[in-house]
C-alpha cells in the first residue's frame, strides 16, 4: 500500500554526495513528491528532505542503502502519512 | 619532511606508502605526467595491458586473490570508460579496486575538450565512491581514503580522477601522516553487533530440525573459513556454498553439500525447499540463487549475517538479521550454540540426490576434463572461470579444497573476465599455478591480453572450452525460445596457431586420449600457455531452474525435439 514516507538526511555539503543520494532514488525509481536541501546546524554539513510515496518496504530500503553512502552523516525516517491523508 | 612534489609525484608516493606494488594500466595523453613520475618509481611495477578493461579486471584479479587494493590506471575519455565494465564487476562482486584516471585540464572541464568525459557521473553508480581532484594540496588525502574506503566494511571499486594540470601541479608533501586526521567521510559504521541477535539464532539453530548453512562470498572477504567451519562440525548442519562462496568450506567434507540455484545440483536445491532454518553468511540472497524469492525455501526461517546493513531484508524477509563481520559473528555463533547432529535431515538429503544427468554425447565430457585438471594440478592451482556454461561445469565439479582458489565474476556476469583477472592472480600469488577457463565467445572478448601475458612474462594457463557457440544463450535458445539458436554459432580462430603468433605453446584436445598429455605439459610449461577443448557442440549444464522459476521445478533433460 503506498504511503507517504518523509525522510530526513544529513549529508556532507558536497555536490557529489548530493549526486550519489540523488542516485539512488533515480535507480530504484521511486516516486517523489518533495525534496528540499538546507543548510544544517553544523557548518559544512547540509540536511536533504524527501518525501516518497511508495510502499514501506521499499522506503526502508531506500534508508537502508542511503546509510551506505560515503559522507552520509545520518538518515531518519521521520515520518509516515497514510495516501488517504491529506498533508 | 616537507618536500614540494607534484601531483604525479604525489600519485605515485602516495600508492607505494599504501603498499601498493603493481599496477595494470595503459598510457595516454591525460595521465601522461603520472607515467612521467612513475619512471621514478620503480617499486610500483607497470603491467601494460592491450585494453584498459583488461586493466580493472587484472586489479579485480589481484584484490581478489591477495585480500589488497588492485590499482588500475587509465587515461581520459575513452581510456576511462573502458574501465567502466572492470568497475561494474568489481562493484557487484565487492572487490576493493582503485581506479585512476586523467583527465583534461581543469579548465578545459565541461567545454568537451578532445577525450574529454564525465567519468565520475558514469561510474556514480558502479563505485563505493569517486573524486574528481580540484586541488593538488588535497591529492595526498584523497589517494590514502581511496585506498582505505576501497577496503573497509564491505569492499568496492573507488575512482579518482585527476586533471592533467592538477598532475603537474607542485604542492608541499608531507610523508606518511595517520589517516583520519581530517573529515571522517565513511559510512556510517553498522550497528554495534547486537549479541541478542547471535543468541537468537544459536536458538534457533537448536530448535530446528532442517537446518541448513549457505556461506557467499563474505566468508572468503572475511576470512571465516575456520569460524564456518567450527560452526558446521559442532551443529551438523550441511552447507551450501554459492558460487562466489566456492572454496569457502572445502569440497569432499562430509557436511559439503554444493551449490545452489539456477544450476545448482538437485539435492541441494531440494535441501533448501525442505530446510526449516537457513543460515546465510556472507551471502545476498542473489536472484540466480534464489530462484522466484515467493517459493524460496517456503518452510525455513532465515537467518542473515552479513556486513552490509542494507542487504538484511532486501531480497528475503529474515527472522534474524546479524549486521556484522562474517569471521567474528561466526564465531560468537559457533561459541555459544549448542552442539548438536543432523543425522536424520542428512539421511533424507542423501535421498535427494539423483544421479547426474548425462548431458555429453563423446568421451570430452567437462568431468574428464576437469578430473585431468586436477591431476595435472594436484588441486593446488587457483582457477580463474569466465561466464557461461564452463563456468557452471568448473563450480559444479571441480573438487575445491583450499579456500579462495575460486575466482569467478559473479554479480555482474562478465564475460572476457578470464584471461585479464587471471594476470592479477598472477601477480597476487606469484608462486601458484593459475588457470584461466574460458569458454569460446569470452576468450574471444580479451584474448589480446595473451599480448601483455607474453611481453610482462605472465605465465597464465589459459583453457578453452570450445563448443563452437555461445553455449548457454544457445541453452536458454533451445530450452525458451523454440530452439531458434539465433545468433549464437560463433566462429573461431586456430587457437594454437593463434598461440604460434604469440610465440607459446598451445595444444588443441578433441579425444579424452589426448588430454592428461597436454594439460600436464601447458601446466609445467614455465611461460603462458593454451590449450583447446573441442566440446559437444549443444552439450547443456544440468539441471536448470528456468528463470524465474522455483527451486522446486529444475529442468532435467532437453526438450523434446518439435518443441
Amino acid at each position: 500500500m503506498p504511503a507517504s514516507h518523509t525522510v530526513a538526511v544529513l549529508l556532507d555539503d558536497a555536490l557529489l554526495t548530493l549526486n550519489r543520494a540523488v542516485g539512488v532514488l533515480r535507480r530504484r525509481n521511486v516516486a517523489i513528491e518533495h525534496l528540499a536541501l538546507r543548510p544544517s546546524d553544523t557548518a559544512g554539513v547540509s540536511r536533504l528532505t524527501f518525501v516518497l510515496k511508495t510502499d514501506p518496504a521499499t522506503a526502508d530500503r531506500v534508508v537502508q542503502q542511503f546509510h551506505k553512502i560515503v559522507g552520509v552523516r545520518d538518515v531518519m525516517l521521520v515520518a509516515t502519512e497514510d495516501s488517504t491523508t491529506e498533508v | 619532511m616537507t618536500e614540494m612534489l607534484t601531483g604525479a609525484q604525489i600519485l605515485c608516493r602516495t600508492l607505494v606508502e599504501g603498499g601498493v606494488d603493481v599496477i595494470f594500466g595503459y598510457p595516454g595523453g591525460a595521465i601522461m605526467p603520472f607515467y612521467h613520475a612513475l619512471g621514478d618509481h620503480p617499486r610500483l611495477r607497470h603491467i601494460l595491458v592491450r585494453h584498459e578493461q583488461a586493466a580493472a579486471h587484472a586489479a579485480d584479479g589481484y584484490a581478489r586473490a591477495s585480500g589488497r587494493v588492485g590499482v588500475c590506471v587509465a587515461t581520459s575519455g575513452p581510456g576511462a570508460t573502458n574501465l567502466v565494465t572492470g568497475l561494474a564487476t568489481a562493484h557487484m562482486d565487492s572487490s576493493p579496486v582503485v581506479a585512476i584516471t586523467g583527465q583534461v585540464p581543469r579548465a578545459m572541464i565541461g567545454r568537451d575538450a578532445f577525450q574529454e568525459t564525465d567519468i565520475i557521473g558514469m561510474t556514480l553508480p558502479i563505485t563505493k565512491q569517486n573524486y574528481l581532484v580540484q586541488d593538488v594540496a588535497e591529492l595526498a588525502a584523497v589517494v590514502r581514503e581511496a585506498l582505505a574506503i576501497a577496503q573497509e566494511g564491505r569492499p568496492g571499486p573507488v575512482l579518482i580522477d585527476v586533471p592533467k594540470d592538477v598532475q603537474n601541479q607542485k604542492t608541499a608533501f608531507l610523508g606518511l601522516e595517520p589517516r583520519g586526521s581530517g573529515l571522517d567521510t565513511r559510512a556510517p559504521s553498522p550497528n554495534p553487533q547486537d549479541p541478542d541477535g547471535v543468541r537468537e539464532a544459536a536458538r534457533l539453530i537448536a530448535a530446528a530440525e532442517r537446518p541448513l548453512l549457505m556461506v557467499g562470498h563474505g566468508v572468503i572477504l572475511g576470512n571465516a573459513y575456520t569460524e564456518v567451519r567450527a560452526l558446521a562440525e559442532k551443529t551438523g548442519i550441511p552447507v551450501i556454498t554459492t558460487l562466489l562462496g566456492i572454496s569457502a568450506f572445502p569440497d569432499g567434507h562430509p557436511l559439503f553439500l554444493g551449490m545452489p540455484g539456477m544450476h545448482g545440483e538437485v539435492r541441494v536445491n531440494r535441501a533448501i525447499q525442505h530446510a526449516d532454518l537457513i543460515v546465510g553468511i556472507g551471502l545476498r540472497f542473489d536472484d540466480r540463487v534464489t530462484g522466484n524469492t515467493a517459493g524460496f525455501a517456503p518452510r525455513a526461517r532465515i537467518v542473515h549475517i552479513d556486513l552490509d546493513r542494507a542487504e538484511i531484508g532486501k531480497n528475503v524477509p529474515v527472522a534474524v538479521g546479524i549486521v556484522g563481520d562474517a569471521r567474528d559473528v561466526t564465531r560468537r555463533l559457533a561459541a555459544v550454540v549448542q552442539p548438536r547432529t543432523c543425522v536424520p535431515w542428512l539421511e533424507e538429503i542423501r535421498e535427494f540426490t539423483r544421479p547426474r544427468a548425462a548431458a555429453f554425447r563423446g568421451d570430452l565430457a567437462p568431468e574428464t576434463i576437469l578430473a585431468s585438471l586436477y591431476q595435472a594440478t594436484e588441486g593446488r592451482c587457483t582457477i580463474v572461470t569466465d561466464v557461461g556454461q564452463h563456468q557452471m561445469w568448473v563450480a559444479k565439479l571441480y573438487p575445491y579444497r583450499e579456500p579462495n582458489s575460486h575466482i569467478t565474476s559473479g554479480g555482474l556476469g562478465t564475460m572476457g573476465f578470464a584471461v585479464p583477472a587471471a594476470m592479477g592472480v598472477h601477480l597476487a600469488r606469484p608462486h601458484e599455478t593459475v588457470w584461466a577457463i574460458s569458454g569460446d565467445g569470452g576468450f574471444q572478448m580479451n584474448m589480446a591480453e595473451i599480448g601483455t601475458m607474453v611481453q610482462e612474462q605472465l605465465p597464465v594457463k589459459m583453457a578453452i572450452f570450445n563448443n563452437g557457440y555461445l553455449g548457454m544463450v544457445r541453452q536458454w535458445q533451445q530450452f525458451f525460445h523454440g530452439k531458434r539458436y539465433s545468433c549464437t554459432p560463433i566462429w573461431s580462430p586456430d587457437y594454437v596457431k593463434l598461440a604460434e603468433a604469440y610465440g607459446i605453446p598451445g595444444w588443441r584436445v578433441k579425444d579424452a586420449a589426448e588430454l592428461p598429455d597436454a594439460v600436464a605439459q601447458a601446466n609445467d610449461h614455465a611461460g603462458p600457455a593454451l590449450v583447446e577443448f573441442v566440446i559437444e557442440q549443444e552439450a547443456n549444464v544440468y539441471p536448470m531452474i528456468p528463470p524465474g522459476g522455483s527451486l522446486s521445478e529444475p529442468i532435467e533433460t532437453a526438450p523434446a525435439a518439435g518443441d
